[in-house]
């Protein structure tokens, strides 16, 4: 399952975000997206999302546009700091709505939820829970399907270090799962030393890093990305 | 390859979820009700209700309510997916653009009629409309109305949805479409009305009728075609 | 070119002042009031082209994202919308003296203001809309959904206001007014092209001036 992009170039007005970006990403790769804010990692994700386009150059998972396969989205999973869930409806109705969506019968909700350590809020409103609770629920929203790509957009974001760390732990087994990918976004690069496997490392719009990362030593990946970063600062 | 649903199971599941939403929350359907009562209360002021006001009038007033009504209903088919960033979550599943179109769209027919049907007997009470079984083709121009209404709006309001302008962008886009459907649904009306004035031979659905259920017809068809064809165009980043 | 241009369309608007206050013979009923009619009618048609203009560069936007489609859309829609508000201008001045009002709601006058009122509405999404490329394509979508729509204006006000029609259908014209006529159409086509030209030559440094401003930035 190989995501490309090819020479892409992303403007919302004035504004670059992509100035002329290549990557590939094939299975069992787990990918860290470091950079500055306005580097352009979450426009980078979003583009392989499916949720924009390109301005210039290609997109593609599976070799499909993904804003045009549905095929190809099915086999994608979506984390982001916000939870993307109704708060009107309850938890096991969420999931049931997003099983419903891929085609899943009602009987997955009640293994997800558990899963998840939320089998006794299944019928409580969503908009009620904590924010460790409901980061919680997104995971398992975004991987009732077993997703074969996993897109994470700063999933830990205000969370506290215990419901940050389950929540670890949980992206971890999903993630050592064969055949799965991901692309973690996350300034939080020490605790995202024990998920990937390659760094990439975003600074105005371009790629400026792209190495294999195969120890846990998150003081040495922030100091990677640092030392790309200040490059800019030297400019 | 994986089993993915099809437009109308999407569509389908689309729709449920928004009218789970609005059993529990209430909050599209109540205020436009409201908002129909308090706009006929400013008609009251404007112009005479009541008696001859009904053949003349009545349908206009009807009508320009239900339209003002709509576009403060139609400024909320997105909420819930503006919520959380719910949208992201529609538009990265795999689900066609054009089911969440047609869910919406749906969706606004039934808040629009709901509406139309829940302040019917408002407009009889204040218009001293004798009750009666020539008002039923009512029905079919309230549906293909709200039909036509729905068309156009929810391409509009997903735009209105990402525009710095927001709120005022609605209804200046909607209303100078809308006006050939609201010229029908006024003449219909009006049509539908006047068999009900007393010492009149009762048409059940009079001639004219016809030709203005034929319009409001094709208004629905084109637009909401022509919007589900140009949804994906204004629901992506 | 653009200079040649404007030499023929300063020559073709000279032909057609002249023809329109020498050439053609003083109408019999509305006398020289009519005289606007030639100008009135050529605008009208004037609008009706820029409008198919912004359909086409709409869609044409829309299949290629190519920016000078959106430029051609938006400048086409300006001057439709110029041209039409000279209708509504010239159409009361001419119904003061002949109709003895300057408004009727009838058919031809009222499809033209709502058409008038859509296309503002258009370049309200244009420019209160934050530039890029969203707003390029709601204003392509906004454009396609506007023409598509006259036709059905046109013909529900015209079922609409029936027994209020003011505009003969169909008029017979003297030879002489017949070659005014044709003469006032290619003059407004003249102006027609070279404003355009002039308007998207003008759009297009505009763009080339920000794309310089955007890289230098980096």
């Amino acid at each position: 399952m190989q995501l490309c992009v090819d020479n892409v170039h992303k403007r919302f007005g004035s504004t670059v975000a992509l100035a002329g970006v290549d990557l590939d990403v094939g299975a069992d790769t787990h990918l860290l997206l470091a950079g500055a804010n306005g580097a352009g990692k979450t426009t980078l994700l979003r583009l392989l999302a499916g949720l924009t386009g390109p301005s210039d150059g290609r997109v593609t998972i599976g070799g499909e546009d993904p804003r045009r396969s549905t095929q190809q989205r099915w086999r994608l999973g979506l984390l982001s700091h916000q939870t993307l869930l109704y708060d009107d409806l309850s938890a096991a109705e969420n999931l049931r709505f997003f099983a419903g969506l891929y085609g899943l019968g009602a009987d997955i909700v009640g293994p997800a939820l558990a899963d998840v350590d939320l089998t006794d809020q299944a019928a409580a409103r969503v908009g009620g829970f904590s924010r460790g609770m409901k980061q919680r629920l997104a995971l398992a929203r975004a991987t009732l399907h077993a997703p074969e790509v996993l897109l994470l957009d700063e999933p830990f974001t205000g969370l506290d270090r215990r419901s940050a760390g389950t929540l670890s732990t949980r992206l971890l087994m999903r993630t050592r799962e064969a055949g799965v990918s991901s692309l973690l976004v996350t300034h939080n690069v020490v605790e995202a030393a024990q998920f990937v496997n390659r760094v990439v490392v975003l600074r105005g719009g371009r790629i400026v890093c792209d190495e294999p990362w195969n120890t846990d030593d998150g003081e040495r990946l922030q100091a990677l990305c640092d030392h790309h970063q200040e490059l800019a600062v030297h400019e | 390859m994986n089993d993915v649903p099809g437009i109308w199971t999407h569509a389908r599941l689309l729709l449920r979820k928004d009218l789970m939403t609005e059993w529990r929350t209430k909050e599209r359907l109540s205020p436009m009700v409201f908002f129909v009562l308090l706009v006929l209360l400013v008609y009251n002021f404007a112009f005479e209700l009541g008696g001859a006001a009904l053949w003349e009038i009545g349908p206009g007033v009807l009508w320009s309510s239900f339209v003002f009504a709509s576009l403060f209903g139609l400024q909320r088919t997105f909420a819930a997916e503006s919520t959380n960033d719910c949208l992201d979550a529609l538009l990265a599943a795999p689900v066609e653009r054009g089911a969440l179109y047609l869910a919406k769209m749906m969706g606004n027919v039934l808040f629009l009629v709901g509406v139309q049907l829940l302040t019917l007997p408002l407009f009889g009470l204040f218009f001293n409309l004798t009750p009666g079984l020539y008002l039923l083709p009512l029905l079919v121009v309230f549906l293909l109305g709200s039909a036509s209404v729905a068309s156009i709006g929810t391409l509009f309001a997903a735009m209105a949805s990402h525009s710095r302008l927001r709120e005022f962008l609605l209804p200046l886009l909607v209303l100078p479409v809308l006006i050939p459907a609201l010229i029908s649904c006024v003449a219909a009306t009006g049509f539908i009305l006047a068999a009900g004035i007393p010492g009149r031979a009762v048409q059940f659905w009079p001639e004219e009728l016809t030709l203005h259920v034929g319009m409001l017809a094709l208004f629905a068809v084109v637009f909401s075609t022509l919007a589900w064809m140009l949804f994906d165009f204004v629901i992506e980043e | 070119m653009t200079r040649i241009l404007a030499v023929i369309l300063s020559l073709a608007m000279l032909a057609a002042v002249g023809a329109v206050f020498l050439h053609a013979p003083t109408e019999v009923q509305m006398g020289d009031v009519q005289r606007i009619f030639y100008f009135h009618v050529s605008s009208a048609l004037s609008a009706a082209a820029c409008y198919f203009l912004v359909f086409l560069g709409s869609v044409l936007y829309l299949r290629t994202r190519k920016d000078r489609w959106d430029r051609f859309a938006g400048v086409s829609a300006e001057l439709g919308v110029l041209f039409s508000a000279f209708v509504l201008f010239s159409g009361p001045l001419w119904a003061r003296p002949i109709w003895g009002v300057f408004w009727r709601w009838e058919p031809r006058l009222t499809t033209m203001l709502i058409t008038f009122a859509l296309y503002v509405a258009y370049l309200m999404v244009r420019s209160y809309g934050d530039p890029g490329e969203r707003t390029q394509r709601f204003a392509a979508v906004v454009g396609i959904v506007a023409f598509v729509n006259v036709p059905l204006v046109h013909y529900s006000i015209n079922m609409w206001a029936a027994d209020q029609q003011l505009h003969p259908p169909k008029v017979e014209l003297d030879p002489a007014m017949q070659q005014t006529k044709l003469i006032c159409y290619l003059a407004f086509g003249c102006l027609v092209t070279l404003l355009m030209r002039l308007r998207l030559n003008q759009e297009r440094q505009a763009a080339r001036l920000q794309a310089l401003a955007t890289t230098t930035h980096q």
